[in-house]
């Protein structure tokens, strides 16, 4: 199995208040060819700032290399699917998904194509016209994923993309995550503070410290996903290793919270996802 | 008992909805007329409706108050004009470019809460009496509420916007048409709403100031003269075109940010 991504030796240090805060600290991590992989960790741990230095959204010490290329901010390579949806308001559905297109050698025909069987794909042909204030949530991040996708990345980074919906909507969600991933086999790395997605989706769960985060545990997961959701999540292996990763990062939260004097909520100013205005 | 009619019945509902608006008017208009037919008030001094209005008819069959108006309409729509385009590339320039930002940004604290009418003697000693006057005036005042709502509204961009563009290809340049300014766009057109205000009265109180032309000169002439019926039908044309140029403002940015959240609020 290749190596997709490579992230060795990955620090990073953010000031609020004057006052400087050590998020990551040698952070260490491969992605192979077509694994998923996940990262969990007590809230505040860096790793959603983890996904947004390999999205090269945010600078950071250390190496980062996607196809054996250092990255150098984003890139088309790199697909983003972001916990806020993150559509753009001011386009429909349909245009959401061609602006995904634009940069792909494809002429408008084929452009128009892609964009009509990707939205075939999540199943909102009713809605190609409707702007994004007008979906439901499960909708929207339907949409950003398509969007994501109709790019054609190498990598696909998932910031804790089913976090703002409903339970039953995030199952749905997730079992469909999982079809598109069984069909297309891209490599992904999500971050999530969900233990249940996390097994139920991943190849391999990465279990991050408390802050200074860096990757402390990992675990394999072996798990027939053909055999159908209930059958999986019910099944003695499933709640092993369930089990085994929500005790390891109970551990670190414990640690966090006997740490922390005073606590320090969020994320680095440079990477809180909705700067000023609310979502 | 008559034949029922549907609640919702969209031109019954239009008729109430006309009905709200109209009965307060009605009702002023009265009382306005009351205090005159009952010699409450001298109408020397506040005519009563019906002299306005009989003075607005004198004055509708000459060409007064149209060429008044017309030389009106220009000057603050020149001046509104040029605030527009200049004033939401300084908001970007502000917004995107921290060097532009330190120059700008004390000029801009500095002459926002300045009335720009207090400039006029200036500009006159400039410029001299008349268009370029006028539209200078008219110009600088709507300027800064254009500059500063695009500023807010390019800040105000979600970074989570501005990645997944990049993500999805876009440069520089892209990311400015296609993110920053159609996120600016319900601020830039809550500053251009503002603005347009600033100019009709800037417009008005510089021609009332110094002018040979204009519809303030004419409110202001019909003043001195002691034509107060005059002067009232004049400003009445006055409230009736900048009434409707707001409202053709909102009818322009009702149907550009139908996307956005308050695309149906934009009426109040």
């Amino acid at each position: 199995m290749t190596t997709k991504i490579r992230i060795r030796r990955v620090s990073k240090t953010y000031k609020t208040d004057g006052e400087e805060v050590r998020a990551l600290e040698h952070t260490d991590l491969d992605v192979g060819e077509g694994e998923f992989v996940s990262i969990v960790g007590p809230s505040g741990c860096g790793k959603s700032t983890l996904l947004y230095i390999v999205g090269g959204f945010i600078p950071a010490q250390g190496d980062v290399l996607v196809d054996g290329n250092p990255i150098e901010g984003p890139g088309i390579d790199r697909g983003v699917v972001f916990q806020e949806y993150a559509l753009f308001p001011w386009l429909t559905v349909r245009r959401n998904i061609l602006y995904g297109l634009e940069n792909r050698p494809l002429t408008a025909q084929q452009r128009a194509q892609a964009a009509d069987r990707l939205i075939g794909v999540i199943g909102l042909e009713k809605f190609a016209h409707r702007y994004p204030r007008e979906l439901s949530g499960g909708m929207k991040q339907r949409v950003a994923l398509a969007r994501t996708l109709a790019c054609d990345p190498v990598v696909l980074l998932l910031d804790e993309p089913f976090g703002a919906l409903d339970a039953q909507t995030r199952e749905v969600m997730q079992d469909e995550l999982l079809r598109i991933w069984l069909e297309t086999r891209k490599t992904v790395l999500m971050v999530t503070h969900d233990v249940n997605e996390a097994v139920y989706l991943s190849n391999r769960i990465c279990v991050m410290s408390a802050r200074p985060g860096r990757i402390i545990e990992e675990f394999t997961v072996t798990l027939d996903r053909s055999a159908g959701r209930e059958q999986v999540m019910l099944s003695e292996a499933f709640n092993k290793i369930r089990n085994d990763v929500w005790l390891a990062v109970r551990r670190q939260a414990t640690a966090a919270a006997a740490q922390a004097e005073t606590p320090q909520e969020g994320t680095p100013q440079e990477g809180t996802p909705y700067g000023s205005a609310a979502a | 008992m008559g034949p029922r009619l549907p609640d919702a019945a969209p031109w019954l509902r239009s008729g109430r909805a006309t009905m709200r608006v109209l009965v307060p008017i009605i009702l002023l208009l009265l009382l306005w007329q009351s205090l005159g037919s009952f010699h409450l008030v001298d109408t020397a001094f506040l005519p009563t409706p019906v002299l306005v209005a009989r003075a607005l008819g004198d004055l509708m069959t000459g060409h007064e108050i149209r060429d008044n108006i017309l030389v009106t309409l220009l000057r603050a729509g020149v001046g509104l004009g040029l605030a527009i385009v200049t004033g939401i590339w300084l908001g970007i320039g502000i917004a995107r470019w921290p060097v532009f930002r330190s120059f700008v940004s004390p000029l801009v604290g500095a002459t926002y809460s300045l009335p720009k009418t207090a400039l006029v003697p200036l500009l006159i000693l400039w410029f001299g009496i008349g268009n370029t006057m006028a539209i200078t005036a008219v110009y600088l005042s709507a300027l800064l509420p254009v500059v500063v709502h695009t500023y807010h509204g390019v800040k105000a961009t979600p970074s989570v916007l501005v990645w997944s563009a990049q993500a999805l290809g876009s440069g520089r340049r892209e990311l400015l048409w296609r993110i920053f300014l159609p996120h600016a766009l319900p601020d830039i057109f809550t500053g251009i709403r503002i603005a347009l205000g600033f100019s009709f009265v800037v417009a008005l109180s510089a021609e009332m100031i110094a002018s040979t032309a204009g519809i303030g000169r004419l409110i202001f002439m019909y003043g001195e003269n002691g034509s107060y019926d005059y002067m009232f039908a004049a400003v009445a044309s006055v409230v009736v075109v900048a009434f409707l140029a707001d409202r053709a403002l909102l009818a322009l940015g009702a149907s550009c940010l139908r996307w956005h959240d308050s695309a149906l609020a934009v009426e109040t």
